[in-house]
């Protein structure tokens, strides 16, 4: 246990001061820092655009009323749409800029539902207008003016307003885009956040195993500690590392969003479903465990660097099978292929971790899920100080599928 | 010489169809320095590994300071023989860490680093990145980390290996005073001027076979020819030649090598003294350990005969 604490503390000191480390912890707030940088020195500009669109939004429409059905206009209609008798001078309203566009109602309309819109503006603005609901509306409005009974011609015009409710007839909390945010982006982007720290955490065991492999050391260290030994102080050493990472990018998360659109952000989603958060601990340092190990392992067996992140590059692509398959996993994220992912030890942290955000994740998956992790993780390391011990003292070539399982068999 | 401190019975160790090491056997007494040689590939480094607890043997037993490798393993120190340290740490950082693996607490092998890298000259690069050094400085370092732990079982794995002839020194004069501490030390070397120097016993070991085993007097006495050396006056020597039991001469001016057959040293000495012939220096020829070695492997016997590959 001293030896595995040993070799903990010394991966973490030493993996702590890798370049390649810091670059990559300071480089998410670095890249927010920008954004934030971007988006304020911009701000200014794209403030002015928006409000021209909106003044230009802002100017009213003209109407010529040949059927004689808006004349005159209605009063909360009045301030948007502008009558006019004479059509040469609304025509030339429109020429000259004073009106958006012109509705020419003829004599035919309602009977025949042509009416002539003229404009300056051309595609997308033309095409627009078709699609207007605020026009509908107004149409509506003044068909119905003397016809229907007002709360009928209001429904008409507002048929429904939404409430959403589960079947046991609670309300589904806040509803609207903010909602979206916060429940499921932001769960979103931390469980891929999650996932980016357990491949790179374990690329660097990877890199310290082959690099021992390379410089020998690894000799003077199997001939004081046991194989597995060395892998769980790598594993453990490494595991603080990427939890160092995380607490980075949370806290400069807070330092550049003000504290409070990160406590927004991060923590009511989390709040809200406490077990959702539990959970993702969970299958996190799970699955870490896992790929460390694996790592570790097939780390040890290539004969050098870049044929042991070969080896390793196969199980990053496993563990990442269920992010390609995001766009299934994402509107039905309690699926069949979500849940043989979940089933599967190996794409089961990462596919957990993108479902919980999402739903009400079935028990049986988090029991499969889980209970398969357990299993699989003292198997692996089992295996691993097996491969350890193999693939190190292997040097020049790599063992071929049989010599390692003559040799599994063996010891 | 008392309990042996490592006791290596029938071990045998195969990598697939290759057998590395065959029915091995041997004793290494304590305090002495033992040589484990052998040609390159004579599985060596492979009996050393189990000796290491880094290889399990396929069969046979190791057993090191009375107990098994793995329960002996912090009281051992290894050199390997293709080595390495961490190129980009510092030089005491390195030794602190590897030591403490070895079961010293932080304060005793930071003392232990600081006391070995000024034994072995290297104090002014402690705080060195280990790449910075030059390749004897590394191989220094190395030994220093191999023995700071005060291991009661030393196993050097070529220690002379790219080391200059003043660092060759400083080497030995470790190993005598780690031997006068009490240590047991296991040399494998391809200097074979440097095993007789510092040996007590050797093991040869050729194609995973122990070939030769014992003390290395007895076996030098074994090879030795049957030959003298005699030096003196030119013309003397040349009458020498023709003494009773001598089969074959070499003289080289006033140097002559006589190889004897069914006779001995002592017969040929009386002959001289009867003679009344005036010679400066006589002495009975040995065998450098080298061509020992050298015959040994390639199937030469000390008679000149060739043999089977059995050898």
């Amino acid at each position: 246990m001293n030896n595995i604490l040993t070799i903990a503390r010394h991966e973490y000191m030493v993996n702590i001061r890798r370049p390649g480390f810091i670059f990559t912890t300071l480089l998410i707030p670095a890249l927010g820092t920008l954004a934030l940088l971007i988006g304020s020195f911009f701000a200014g500009q794209a403030g002015a655009f928006f409000s021209n669109v909106f003044e230009s939004e802002s100017k009213p429409v003209g109407v010529v009323d040949h059927a004689g059905l808006f004349t005159p206009i209605l009063p909360e209609y009045a301030d948007e749409y502008l009558l006019y008798t004479d059509e040469d001078q609304a025509r030339q309203a429109v020429t000259d800029d004073e009106i958006l566009r012109l509705i020419v109602i003829p004599a035919t309309y309602p009977a025949a539902n042509e009416v002539e819109f003229v404009t300056t503006e051309t595609g997308i603005a033309a095409i627009d207008i078709e699609d207007s609901g605020s026009l509908d509306r107004f149409f509506i409005a003044h068909l119905l003016r003397n016809e229907a009974d007002p709360t009928l011609s209001e429904r008409v015009l507002d048929p429904y307003a939404a409430q959403v409710v589960n079947p046991e007839g609670e309300t589904e909390g806040m509803t609207g885009v903010l909602n979206i945010i916060l429940g499921f982006v932001v769960p979103y982007v931390l469980s891929i956040f999650l996932i980016i720290t357990i491949f790179t955490t374990s690329g660097y065991l990877l890199r310290s195993v082959a690099e021992e492999k390379s410089n020998r050391v690894i000799e003077v260290l199997l001939s004081s500690v046991s194989p597995q030994d060395l892998l769980a102080g790598k594993v453990i050493g490494l595991g603080a590392l990427g939890l160092t990472q995380i607490l980075v990018w949370i806290v400069a998360g807070f330092g550049l969003s003000g504290g409070v659109v990160s406590l927004l952000g991060v923590m009511i989603p989390l709040f809200a479903r406490p077990w959702v958060f539990v959970l993702a601990v969970l299958y996190y340092l799970l699955g870490f465990i896992l790929f460390a190990v694996l790592m570790g392992s097939v780390g040890a067996l290539g004969s050098d660097m870049q044929e042991s992140q070969q080896l390793g590059g196969v199980f990053t692509f496993i563990a990442a099978v269920p992010l390609m398959f995001a766009g299934l996993i994402f509107p039905n994220p309690n699926g069949l292929i979500a849940r043989i992912f979940s089933w599967f030890p190996l794409t089961a942290p990462t596919t957990m971790m993108l479902r919980l955000p999402l739903s009400d994740v079935p028990v049986l998956d988090i029991i499969i899920s889980i209970a398969g992790l357990l299993i699989t993780i003292p198997f692996a390391i089992w295996l691993g100080g097996k491969l350890f011990r193999l693939g190190l003292l292997m040097y020049g070539k790599r063992p071929t599928v049989r010599e390692i399982w003559r040799q599994l068999r063996a010891s | 010489m008392s309990q042996p401190v490592l006791e290596v019975d029938h071990l045998r160790k195969t990598y697939g169809d290759f057998v590395a090491v065959d029915d091995l056997t041997f004793r290494v007494q304590s305090g002495e320095i033992f040589g484990l040689l052998g040609p390159n590939g004579a599985g060596k480094t492979t009996t050393i590994r189990m000796i290491m607890d880094i290889f399990i043997p396929d069969a046979g037993t190791v057993s090191v300071l009375g107990a098994t490798p793995r329960q002996a393993r912090l009281r051992v120190g290894y050199l390997p023989e293709e080595r390495g340290l961490y190129r980009d740490l510092k030089v005491k950082e390195t030794l602190v860490y590897l030591a403490q693996l070895k079961g010293m607490d932080k304060d005793a092998a930071t003392r232990s680093a600081e006391a070995w890298l000024d034994r072995v000259g290297l104090a002014d690069w402690a705080d060195k990145r280990v790449k910075d050094l030059s390749r004897g400085m590394q191989q220094k370092a190395q030994f220093a980390s191999a023995v700071m732990h005060e291991p009661d079982l030393l196993i050097l794995d070529e220690p002379f290996q790219g080391l200059d002839p003043v660092n060759v020194e400083l080497v030995k004069t470790l190993m005598r005073e780690l031997q006068a501490e009490g240590r047991t030390i296991v040399l494998s070397a391809h200097q074979m001027n440097l095993v007789e120097e510092m040996c007590d016993r050797i093991l040869l070991i050729n194609r995973g076979e122990g070939v030769l085993y014992g003390e290395l007097a007895a076996i030098k006495r074994d090879y030795a020819p049957n030959a003298v050396r005699i030096s003196g006056e030119e013309d003397v020597l040349t009458q020498l030649t023709r003494l009773e039991g001598v089969v074959d001469a070499e003289q080289n001016r006033d140097v002559l090598i006589l190889r004897l057959g069914q006779t001995s040293p002592q017969a040929i000495l009386a002959q001289i003294v009867e003679l009344g012939l005036p010679i400066r220096s006589f002495e009975v020829e040995s065998i450098p350990l080298n061509d020992i070695f050298v015959n040994v492997v390639s199937g030469v016997h000390p008679d000149g005969s060739e043999e089977g590959a059995e050898a």
